[in-house]
């Protein structure tokens, strides 16, 4: 008894050094609220200067830059008010490059996203090794963009005869052909689309596990009790429950795909000539070989802003239709 | 007891972080490079590309070493650059840690006007009149030099013998019959011509060229002439006969595909010699791009990597006597550079006379090529000039547009490009 109270004491005492005023003690308390302070400033400080030097102040000057004639330089001073800005909206290359991502968007959201759920429905069934299994489709999540495209384009999708794409087309009776050359019918699209498949779909399948997993049994008990089963439970219990996980699953998806950058660079990357004879540019590709190549800072760093508010608009525009972000009913 | 401990861990955490912050800050604050070691008063930083073939590496570290013994006082810590070497280049140079001394493999005359890179004249001394024409012209802008050449590369078409021979079909003379020769040489398991992986990078600059066109000429970009515009109509020819590789494993630069067999011409550098040798042994030749049969030049492309001095940078001296020191006196290296790894024409007609390995055989054919036909690529040709050019020419040889608009399109936006360079 004694022991128990004496450790509830000292854990209190323990937890929040802070609290526990006894009596008006005003003084003592802003004393301790600055020494509070103190140390929140102490912790968080190497995180806070870390993210402001790093992040901050680099989009902030970014901003700048975005307003200004920079060429071959990154210095401020030249202002050219919203001069990028009217550039980038005449350039067609830009805007078709928008019209490309949004198409690689509609194709690749709704695949990845009808995948992962499934195969996480079908993992989650799973009686006996579900760990091997889960590991089994997660592990491609670890793999870099840069080393799948590689895989990609050197042995999967090469233009060889003896090319893996171009072997198993050839038992079908498919002449052989350059997978990422080929431009009608569009069979570059495969290409990019099964790679982001591949290394993505794990890592949601996972987000759906834990989503299933939270799905109390007693609602299945209940709903079984009345006779629901199979396809009823899915549409009636199953997937309203996953909601949330659903509406961030597709957030982030969005997110991942709008920025879209490293596939098409490693795939499409031809030398000197960069990726400029690539079938298709994502704007990231165009915002690269903009500052990168030709050194224009300034209208990089525009496309920049303009690519971040496509980005921001879409996912409070997705928030609004999925009601992201408010509680269970 | 449990409590104190807590208590005593939170401070411990907290004079821990404090410790760590400090020692981090010093560790920041002190020079991990030592600033030169063994008392040299000066750290050179040099920056290379990553070469292809084995042993260049090694070479450059060895060169920087024997510097640094001629110069005590000079330090000099080379850096290899893998991957996208123009990209980081150009970022890096836009900062403090810049490289002093840096090679550029499209020379263009946007870093000299930008005053990116320190005029050389001080540098060539009498040596100037021993570096070829082509070599000095290329980097010179307003007539200063802004850089020295290191190596000629000689870009041309390689065929092998033997397949030729056995299909009957002559080394091709024109563009007709190169056109001929790919198709006839495509079977149902491989093709006649490997030019890129994309089969047009290379190749659209080769036809604009070979069939009179111009790229860039006097501040003027010329690839929306009627001429360009015929010679990208070509060059989807060759894209609709689909007898033209694409999607190799490596891409042109690499003579893989040709050595082993996997298509019978490519589209390829004098650097690859030794390994296209070593593999096929004499079954090789070598020609120019050939000319259209109206009005048209054999094409063969110098390209090469010239080391610039960042003017930019706090030792443009030292290194600027790097650069006289390595570049334009000690031939033995140079010629070296040039032989014993890839092969590569020193800029210096000296010592690329005094290099034994391009005095026979196709190695000889090759550097006849370049002298004969040879042309470097203008020094306005960077990717926002050149890009333009291979993005229209990729569209039309897939059928995505008209070439004559697209080139015209292209020409523009890349006379944009130009004049800001020579602004």
């Amino acid at each position: 008894m004694t022991t128990a109270s004496d450790t509830t004491a000292r854990a209190a005492r323990a937890g929040s050094p802070a609290a526990v005023p006894r009596g008006p003690a005003p003084a003592r308390k802003r004393r301790t609220d600055r020494r509070a302070w103190g140390a929140f400033l102490l912790l968080t400080a190497p995180v806070l200067i870390g993210l402001g030097v790093f992040k901050y102040v680099a989009i902030g000057w970014s901003l700048l830059l975005s307003f200004s004639e920079a060429e071959g330089t990154i210095a401020l001073g030249d202002w050219v008010g919203l001069d990028n800005y009217r550039r980038l909206f005449a350039d067609p290359a830009f805007g078709g490059s928008l019209v490309q991502i949004l198409l690689f968007t509609l194709a690749v959201v709704p695949v990845t996203f009808a995948s992962s759920l499934g195969l996480a429905l079908l993992v989650h069934r799973v009686r006996r090794g579900r760990a091997v299994v889960r590991t089994a489709f997660l592990i491609p999540t670890a793999v870099s963009y840069v080393v799948a495209s590689l895989l990609w384009k050197m042995s999967l999708f090469n233009g060889l005869p003896a090319g893996i794409a171009n072997t198993v087309g050839g038992w079908f009776g498919m002449e052989a052909v350059p997978w990422l050359q080929t431009t009608e019918p569009p069979l570059f699209w495969i290409a990019l689309i099964t790679l982001r498949l591949w290394l993505q779909v794990g890592f949601y399948m996972v987000l759906f596990l834990a989503g299933l997993q939270a799905v109390p049994k007693e609602l299945y008990e209940a709903a079984a009790l009345d006779g629901a089963t199979g396809w009823r439970l899915l549409r009636r219990i199953t997937l309203p429950m996953l909601r949330n996980t659903s509406v961030a699953v597709l957030m982030l998806q969005f997110i991942a795909a709008f920025q879209a950058f490293d596939e098409f660079y490693n795939l499409f990357y031809g030398g000197i000539s960069g990726t400029s004879s690539a079938p298709v540019q994502t704007p990231l590709l165009h915002l690269y070989n903009t500052a990168m190549g030709a050194q224009n800072y300034g209208l990089g760093s525009a496309g920049a802003f303009v690519l971040t508010a496509l980005i921001v608009l879409v996912t409070l525009a997705q928030g609004r239709i999925t009601g992201f972000g408010r509680g269970e009913e | 007891m449990s409590a104190r401990r807590t208590e005593l861990s939170r401070r411990g955490f907290l004079a821990g972080s404090l410790l760590f912050v400090a020692g981090a800050a010093t560790a920041c604050i002190s020079d991990p490079i030592g600033g030169g070691a063994k008392g040299a008063g000066t750290t050179l930083n040099v920056w290379y590309h990553a070469y292809g073939e084995a042993g260049t590496q090694q070479a450059v570290v060895r060169y920087a070493e024997s510097f640094t013994k001629a110069h005590p006082d000079i330090a000099v810590k080379v850096t290899w650059v893998p991957g996208d070497y123009a990209g980081k280049l150009n970022a890096s140079l836009l900062t403090d840690g810049a490289p002093d001394v840096f090679e550029v493999g499209d020379f263009s005359e946007g870093l000299a006007r930008r005053g990116q890179i320190a005029p050389l004249d001080d540098v060539y001394g009498p040596a100037k009149a021993s570096f070829n024409k082509t070599a000095l012209g290329y980097v010179t802008v307003d007539g200063k030099p802004y850089g020295v050449k290191m190596i000629d590369d000689v870009i041309m078409l390689h065929y092998r013998k033997s397949v030729l021979d056995k299909a009957g079909i002559a080394p091709p003379a024109d563009f007709a019959a190169l056109r001929a020769a790919a198709k006839a040489l495509t079977t149902k398991k491989a093709k006649g011509l490997f030019v890129s992986n994309d089969g047009v990078g290379e190749a659209a600059p080769a036809m604009v060229l070979s069939h009179g066109g111009e790229l860039v000429s006097g501040g003027e970009v010329g690839y929306g002439s009627p001429k360009a515009v015929e010679a990208i109509t070509a060059l989807k020819g060759l894209h609709d006969d689909r007898s033209l590789l694409l999607g190799f494993t490596t891409d042109w630069w690499d003579p893989s595909a040709f050595a082993q067999g996997v298509v019978p011409m490519q589209w390829c550098g004098l650097w690859a010699m030794p390994a296209i040798k070593t593999a096929l042994g004499d079954d090789f030749g070598v020609l120019p791009w050939p000319a259209s049969a109206a009005g048209g030049t054999p094409y063969v492309r110098v390209g090469g990597w010239v080391s610039c001095v960042n003017a930019k940078g706090r030792k443009v001296e030292a290194a600027k006597s790097f650069v006289r020191w390595l570049w334009v006196e000690q031939t033995d290296l140079q010629k070296d550079f040039a032989s014993a790894y890839g092969l590569h024409v020193p800029p210096r007609t000296d010592v690329a006379a005094a290099t034994g390995k391009l005095a026979e055989g196709t190695a000889k054919e090759a550097v006849a090529l370049a002298a004969r036909y040879g042309r470097s690529n203008p020094s306005t040709w960077d990717a926002s000039v050149s890009g333009p050019l291979v993005t229209a020419a990729a569209k039309a040889v897939r059928g995505q547009g008209d070439p004559a608009r697209l080139l015209a399109d292209a020409a523009r936006q890349a006379q944009t490009a130009v004049d800001e360079q020579l602004s």
